[in-house]
């Protein structure tokens, strides 16, 4: 079977955990918020919000389907949007704002190329010199967050053209927000790329094990390094929504989702060690996550109380999966002998 | 091991470049005054560097929690000293060590009974004291801490009267910093515990087969780091003067790098203290070196990455050569590398 293929039973019951969480999330903030929560105010707000945690938390996935990570990715994010403010900035001679659609056009071009460039050099960092992922995207990141805020000088850059802004905050089919249909094309996308293409496989059997993916005459490198232009590519789309909604660009917007989106990977089921991780598991984390966010937020609760939550959360999953994990569908088909691989079982440590 | 193989080697022959180079620019760097300054300001990071560097020895993901356990310590600790209305410095000492230990010995419990990668739990745990010390103290910054974390803090060893006047003289934090790293040093190379901990690095179940008490060893390097982060928030607040509850945090990944580019492997089993120290000093010096050559503040995080980048390049490029010269001759039954 493919990787990343699983039986019908294997996919519900890998899955269901999370659906269920997040159908309790959702009625525990409908009973807490009545008629607020479930508003279409609320869901609309929801849909506007999701995409740039959902992005960025798919970006740092698909670095991880390789067994490595992607701690530049928020900093990617924004470097793309102040390069492309920049660019737009000095096309029109200061007034962004005015900008037309050809120079819009090419500002995103340039700032996307910039981005990029980090990638391959990311990339070739990890691909070539073999530094440990953690490493080599930690250094781009301080690198980047370096660069932004030589860039700007530590100012924020705001005024931007309606186009701009519409990409972020606009709504083209009835009320649905522009970057939530940005979200759903991405998904769409890259369901055929992980799951349905010759890179997606080469790059699930490269997280599973990479000396048996050289043996099977698959170039590793070039891998590596399309998977994290992929990535950079999925951040600098983040760049591109985040400029819309914040009508500005700074270097050290959003830092804290670094963290956020390693938090959605784990709670989503995605093997850190590679190999491992469904689309729909990351997608329906990042739902999870944003709509306690959300939810607290509109309880009016101490931001920072929130911070303390996201701990105390993923301490009960682990908890929780530990308890459940032993008596779960898949540990009896892993006991039964029914598994699809060993590898898996071999990748965690002793009991 | 050769010492040009080292990484160790290739740090130190770095900070003598960059060295040399502040120095043919501003000669001010290689005074005694701004050399004290330099350790002053490094000690806190210096001291976070030594627990990271057990954790990273033991393998697994690198700990994160610290610098929110420092900050949880050093907020207590200087509330405790408010509240009795003095003190003195051991007793902030003893309160942060204590108070770290425990945090840091749950991150060690729940690794090892729920078998979770360390950098995930201690993600968790990170978010769950720094919130929770900003809900609990509503953000509120201690701008006055007692007495003795003034004379701790202002206490100068070797004291002489500066060209302008200015007392200065080496603080006792380098001296502190000194005193972790020796223990640190000691624990890891000259008692059994530092023989397991890198037994665990190298194999956990090899280890677990020689009869190592994995929990016991896990449980003390992860109190260990949680003391450490203890007494690093008390030298903070020496150093500072205030306890803000956001002051420290956001340290972390330029410590584990420090670590890192010093030699320690991301793998587990490897990792010395010295190499932890130079790093941190690599770090500390291209930020004075900022200083002293005029260049905006802006520049740094550049200057930082751009050091870890070249660093590690030039250490995987030294490897991979040493990989390829070598002849691998595959004994019978082993596993092809």
């Amino acid at each position: 079977m493919k990787p990343g293929q699983k039986s019908f039973l294997g996919r519900l019951s890998a899955d269901a955990p999370l659906l269920f969480i997040l159908i309790a999330m959702v009625v525990l903030m409908a009973l807490l918020l009545p008629g607020r929560f479930l508003a279409s105010y609320n869901l609309i707000n929801l849909a506007n919000q999701l995409p740039v945690l959902a992005l960025l938390s798919i970006g740092m996935m698909v670095s991880m389907l390789s067994g490595g990570i992607n701690l530049a990715i928020v900093a990617a994010a924004n470097f793309t949007g102040i390069v492309t403010a920049l660019t737009m900035n000095w096309l029109t001679g200061g007034a962004a704002a005015t900008a037309g659609l050809p120079v819009i056009l090419m500002s995103m071009a340039v700032g996307l190329a910039a981005c990029m460039v980090i990638a391959l050099l990311t990339g070739f960092l990890i691909a070539w010199l073999e530094i440990p992922p953690i490493l080599a995207t930690l250094g781009v990141m301080m690198l980047l967050d370096g660069l932004s805020i030589v860039m700007t000088r530590g100012y924020t850059l705001s005024g931007f053209p309606p186009f701009v802004i519409e990409i972020g905050n606009g709504s083209l089919l009835w009320a649905i927000p522009n970057a939530f249909v940005i979200l759903v094309l991405v998904i769409v996308a890259l369901h055929f790329v992980l799951n349905r293409s010759p890179f997606g496989f080469k790059l699930y059997m490269l997280g599973a094990n990479p000396r048996a993916a050289e043996y099977s005459n698959i170039d590793t490198r070039i891998v590596l390094m399309k998977q994290y232009a992929l990535s950079f590519l999925l951040a600098a789309l983040t760049g591109f929504i985040m400029m819309g909604q914040f009508n500005s660009v700074k270097a050290n917007y959003a830092e804290s989702y670094v963290l956020v989106t390693v938090l959605a990977c784990f709670l989503g089921g995605i093997n850190p060690f590679g190999g491992d991780g469904r689309l729909s598991g990351i997608v329906l984390a990042a739902v999870i996550l944003q709509t306690i966010s959300s939810g607290v937020n509109l309880l009016g609760v101490d931001p920072f109380f929130v911070t303390a939550m996201w701990g105390a959360i993923i301490l009960i999953v682990i908890a929780v999966s530990h308890v459940t994990g032993r008596y779960s569908v898949q540990t009896m088909i892993r006991a039964l002998g029914l598994g699809r691989d060993r590898a898996d079982a071999g990748s965690k440590t002793k009991e | 091991m050769k010492l040009f193989q080292r990484s160790e080697f290739y740090l130190l022959v770095l900070i003598a470049l960059i060295c040399i180079f502040i120095t043919s620019q501003n000669p001010n760097f290689l005074t005694l005054q701004n050399i004290y300054g330099v350790l002053r300001s490094a000690s806190v990071n210096g001291i976070f560097a030594v627990g990271v560097l057990f954790v990273l020895i033991l393998g697994g993901t690198p700990d994160v929690s610290f610098p929110a356990i420092a900050q949880v310590t050093q907020y207590v600790a200087v509330l405790a000293l408010i509240a009795i209305g003095g003190g003195n410095i051991a007793l902030a000492f003893a309160i942060a060590i204590v108070l770290g230990a425990v945090m840091g010995a749950l991150n060690g419990i729940i690794i090892q009974v729920f078998r979770v990668t360390t950098i995930v739990v201690t993600i968790a745990t990170f978010n769950l004291y720094f919130g929770m010390l900003y809900v609990l103290s509503r953000g509120d910054v201690l701008f006055e801490v007692p007495r003795p974390f003034h004379d701790f803090g202002g206490t100068l060893l070797f004291a002489r009267e500066g060209a302008n006047g200015a007392v200065y003289g080496l603080s006792l934090l380098p001296v502190l910093w000194l005193a972790v790293m020796i223990a640190g040093w000691f624990i890891l190379r000259r008692t059994m515990l530092g023989r397991s901990i890198f037994a665990m690095g190298g194999d956990e179940v090899s280890a677990v087969r020689i009869g190592v008490n994995t929990f016991a060893v896990r449980l003390f390097v992860f109190a260990f780091v949680g003391a450490l982060a203890g007494v690093a928030g008390i030298a903070h607040a020496s150093l500072v003067l205030s306890a803000i509850p956001n002051s420290i945090v956001g340290v972390e990944l330029e410590v584990i790098a420090a670590v890192v580019l010093g030699g320690a492997s991301l793998f587990g089993g490897k990792g010395t203290v010295t190499g932890a120290m130079l790093g941190v000093l690599l770090f500390a010096i291209l930020r004075n070196g900022l200083v002293l050559l005029n260049i905006s503040s802006y520049w740094y995080d550049v200057t930082i990455g751009v050091a870890i980048i070249l660093g590690m390049s030039a250490n995987a490029w030294q490897q991979l050569r040493a990989r390829r010269n070598q002849v691998h001759v595959a004994v019978e039954g082993e596993a092809p590398r």
